[in-house]
């Protein structure tokens, strides 16, 4: 069963168009990579499929319903959640209240205390640093900071964008290690990856972004052996 | 000894230019939107009082209670009419915005209650301690102005929707994608700018006359006292407000009063000259 359906999706930001119609299913409890160099509208689409971006055509479905109109605070309240690039923490508040408002929702306070336990022992540096402010943690736990928020969401589907980007390969290894774990929990994720051998890796499934429309897709597997793939993403 | 006495007035009335100033600073941090109706909402307090007290004979100070309330929903109704809609245009146009706003309630102000000043006839007389005389209705505004001031820092640390206000002035992208309706919290903190600022007016009018256009030297008050404490940062707003409350204590006793604003005023510039972020500013 699809968790996420995007059809023929097109947007872009004021007349410039980024997105020509993207087609991308998500099946639930899979972990799906979207490979693609910069600038061919790989942000632009999770932002869009977030709701932070109006879409001009093309509609998102999620959970069999319509979302294509919903902002995105009702979105992450239905249960998709982005770990946005950058991580966009809120620096000035400590590590806890950035877990706390993850947990915004109503769906998500119920189970705070549990999620809280998963998530310190998924990252157990955040426990000692719960009562630092999130602005002065290193670049790796802040992204571990934004992955726990976004998990702390309590999420059907997370949706991680960059998520290595700016890290040590041993701190990125560390992050994908966490992924893993957390799909052999059932849950779903589309990750949005530079290191796109790593991220192919471990997926199950994989789409090629290429001028704002899926150019290539199939099972991670594959696309880890297609010439293509290798010579354009992989340097092989 | 005069000195001393002076000073004590100056920083009494301090703690009440704070909360005006708190209003303006939250509504700043929050959303980055200069309120310019700032100043008409604080005369609007000021009534609010004046009309409890003198028709329903409602003691000031408990009157405080329904004039914050009054506070708080003229901020959401300003906010929906006029900041929402500009919320993500540049600065003139939220200025000019809240401008309007500015005109409209001072002009219904004057067609209802006409300029002519009113005053709160509530004497509570006066304490005296060794040498000072200080008027119970100015101890009683400072308390309420502290009680305020606690509730506002108790409310953002420790509420959920207090901590909201903070992560949507600290990352509004983010708290969207972490399911916080943003412009549910923005009308909230602007609410809530306009309720201190309603409460500071409250406060004022039970020692001082008023009328609709008084709230306006209090708004460019708080204008200097928010960039003295750091635009966007309440406690350095509070700061602030001492600061400018002792000084309006203490020129008087070595220079003619008219020389208040100057100092202010030069004060404010050179603030912003050497340090545009504040004394307690970090950014």
């Amino acid at each position: 069963m699809n968790l996420l359906e995007i059809n023929d999706l097109t947007s872009g930001y004021e007349g410039v168009q980024i997105l020509w119609g993207v087609n991308l299913s998500l099946e639930k409890g899979k972990l799906t990579t979207l490979v693609g160099s910069n600038g061919v509208g790989k942000t632009t689409l999770l932002s869009t499929v977030m709701g932070l971006l109006r879409p001009w055509q093309g509609t998102v479905n999620f959970e069999g319903k319509d979302v294509t109109n919903l902002p995105a605070h009702a979105r992450a309240k239905a249960g998709m959640v982005l770990v946005p690039e950058g991580r966009q923490l809120f620096t000035e508040m400590t590590v806890l209240e950035n877990l706390e408002m993850g947990a915004f929702s109503p769906r998500a306070r119920v189970s705070f205390k549990q999620n809280l336990d998963k998530v310190f022992e998924l990252f157990p540096r955040l426990k000692e640093r719960a009562k630092q402010k999130a602005g002065t943690l290193s670049g790796g736990e802040q992204q571990m900071v934004a992955v726990s928020r976004g998990l702390m969401a309590e999420p059907e589907i997370l949706f991680l964008d960059e998520l290595s980007l700016g890290l040590s390969p041993l701190l990125a290894l560390t992050l994908f290690e966490s992924l893993t774990r957390l799909k052999k929990t059932g849950l779903t994720m589309l990750l949005v990856e530079q290191n796109v051998s790593m991220a192919l890796a471990v997926s199950d499934y994989a789409y090629v972004l290429a001028e704002g429309r899926v150019h290539l897709e199939g099972p991670a597997r594959d696309l880890l052996k297609n010439d293509e793939v290798r010579r354009t993403y992989l340097g092989i | 000894m005069q000195l001393i006495s002076s000073l004590t007035d100056g920083l009494l009335l301090g703690f009440v230019y704070g909360v005006a100033a708190m209003g303006l600073t939250l509504i700043w941090g929050v959303m980055t939107v200069i309120n310019l109706a700032h100043g008409p909402v604080i005369a609007l307090g000021m009534f609010g009082t004046y009309l409890f007290f003198t028709h329903l004979g409602l003691n000031p100070y408990l009157a405080l209670a329904p004039v914050a309330l009054f506070g708080l929903l003229l901020g959401f109704i300003i906010y929906g009419m006029a900041v929402h809609r500009v919320i993500n245009a540049p600065h003139l146009s939220s200025l000019l915005a809240t401008f309007a706003v500015n005109m409209i309630i001072i002009g219904l102000g004057t067609a209802i209650f006409s300029t002519s000043p009113q005053n709160i006839d509530y004497s509570l007389g006066s304490m005296q301690i060794g040498f000072l005389t200080i008027p119970f209705s100015r101890l009683l505004a400072t308390l309420g102005a502290v009680l305020f001031t606690a509730a506002l820092y108790l409310f953002l640390y420790f509420t959920r929707p207090g901590k909201a206000i903070r992560a949507v002035a600290n990352n509004r992208r983010a708290a969207e994608l972490m399911g916080i309706p943003s412009s549910q919290v923005l009308a909230l903190s602007f609410g809530l700018g306009t309720m201190l600022a309603a409460v500071a007016g409250g406060l004022i009018a039970t020692f001082f006359p008023f009328t609709i256009l008084s709230g306006g030297p209090y708004e460019l008050k708080s204008f200097v006292i928010c960039v003295l404490g750091g635009l966007g940062n309440p406690l350095g707003a509070l700061l602030g407000g001492l600061i400018l409350g002792g000084l309006e204590g203490l020129i008087p006793t070595f220079m003619p009063v008219s020389w208040v604003p100057v100092v202010e005023f030069g004060l404010f510039v050179l603030v912003l000259l050497v340090k545009p972020s504040g004394l307690l500013g970090a950014k």
